[in-house]
């Protein structure tokens, strides 16, 4: 019997491995494990909530200005630019001609977005002007690039797949969709096709499969094997938007 | 922490790639998540470097995450010290642990301040009163080798070396102290 079929074993290891006691290769077999037994990762979950008010109540510290300025320009993130400076004669003109831009906007508005529509509404009454109502993942590898994005409409059955890079499968493994809940419950979808383009087609309508999911994931699994739970780390994980609106 | 629900809102944006979201979410907790990363570390400069890594890494959505585990305000501050700590773990110590001064005295590189010692702090906020609590419930040696495991990221020879007691006693204190403390807060819920 594994050291993670027994509970005591697996707390007490979690417990250390949030501690921070557990090192080196026993640290590094111990995560290898958590990624792929959830009653691993649970402990570890528990653990960390318990132990974290030692972190939470710490007297606060203000960084210094420039870390936002480094981190967004590190995450590629736009700073605000500040409004150029109008030239002398913009400055010059600008009390005679305050009270346009507010005529000038009104007017503008009417133009170009309450005539637009009210033609829209006359013409294209009948036409299905938004998205259709869907859900949406957007996955990530574990590096943190996008992986994979699935996409199926709200009542459907039918799941579209795009993988960026269609992965390398060990032999005898294929690749295989997990919904995750609110409370980080995973439960097995479907076997999902290895391919740049990929489609599957669920037993019952995607409102049934995805409601409950807040995020999605893929594993490798033994080919033919209906799992219950992952038996390795996630390749693809990401979160499961519904693209609707709720009232 | 109050804020605890925005925190969790927030990372979901960010899941979504809403950048409004990451600087709301950098506003709100980088002093906390800068005082996590300074008690470990111990240097400004280091500290910041941390929280960059760590504010990138939840942009690019590639923090290391457990199947399961929630994006919550916990796993933000656990994951940032457990980064502070890989980082002084790759850092050879530019100050000895102990040293003794031309008197003879000796000094160590990690005294508390009693006034603002973890415990302290703890008791002194709501959220952390029940840990306080159970933490105070533990004998004072076996509580300070937790404390420097959790804060310090020392290993078990480490605080072995720190404390001048058998790294058997050290392993057992951190055992028993982390079993005592569970059950104390399964009593106190």
């Amino acid at each position: 019997m594994k050291w993670y079929q027994h509970p005591s074993v697996i707390d007490r290891l979690a417990a250390s491995y949030v501690l921070g006691t557990l090192q080196g290769g026993a640290r590094r077999r111990f995560e290898s494990v958590m990624y792929s037994q959830l009653a691993v990762a649970a402990a570890v979950a528990s653990w960390t909530e318990q132990m974290s008010p030692l972190l939470t109540t710490l007297t606060s510290i203000a960084p210094s200005q420039a870390l936002w300025t480094s981190i967004s320009s590190k995450a590629g993130i736009e700073q605000p630019i500040a409004a150029p400076k109008a030239s002398w004669w913009q400055q010059w003109l600008a009390p005679i001609f305050a009270p346009l831009p507010a005529g000038a906007l009104a007017l503008g508005v009417a133009l170009g977005v309450v005539t637009p529509a009210l033609w829209q509404a006359q013409t294209l009454s009948q036409r299905q002007a938004v998205l259709p109502e869907s859900y949406v993942g957007v996955l990530a590898t574990p590096e943190g690039k996008t992986g994979l994005t699935v996409s199926s409409l709200r009542q459907g059955k039918i799941v579209e797949l795009q993988q960026t890079k269609v992965v390398t499968l060990p032999a005898e493994k294929i690749l295989y969709l997990w919904r995750i809940d609110k409370a980080g419950q995973v439960t097995p979808v479907a076997a999902i096709p290895n391919e740049k383009w990929g489609r599957i087609t669920l037993a019952e309508p995607a409102e049934a499969v995805f409601f409950s999911a807040v995020e999605l994931a893929v594993s490798m699994e033994p080919i033919g094997s209906t799992p219950s739970k992952p038996s390795q780390a996630f390749i693809y994980r990401g979160l499961c938007g519904k693209f609707w609106k709720w009232m | 922490m109050d804020d605890r629900l925005d925190v969790e809102r927030l990372l979901s944006r960010i899941g979504l790639r809403d950048a409004v979201a990451f600087k709301s979410l950098y506003t709100l907790v980088s002093p906390r998540l800068m005082a996590v990363a300074y008690r470990v570390v111990q240097d400004r400069a280091l500290a910041e470097d941390v929280l960059q890594e760590v504010f990138i890494r939840v942009w690019n959505e590639s923090m290391p995450r457990p199947p399961g585990q929630p994006k919550t305000w916990a796993w933000l501050c656990v994951a940032t010290r457990n980064r502070a700590i890989d980082v002084i773990r790759t850092k050879k110590p530019e100050t000895p642990l102990s040293w003794l001064d031309n008197n003879g005295d000796e000094h160590f590189h990690d005294v508390e301040d009693d006034a603002h010692s973890p415990l302290a702090e703890l008791l002194a906020h709501e959220d952390g009163q029940r840990l306080g609590q159970c933490m105070k419930r533990l004998e004072s040696e076996p509580r300070q080798a937790l404390l420097l495991a959790f804060y310090d990221g020392l290993t078990h020879p480490q605080i072995a070396s720190r404390m001048q007691r058998p790294l058997g006693t050290i392993k057992a204190w951190t055992r028993r102290s982390m079993l005592r403390l569970k059950d104390c807060m399964e009593d106190t819920v």
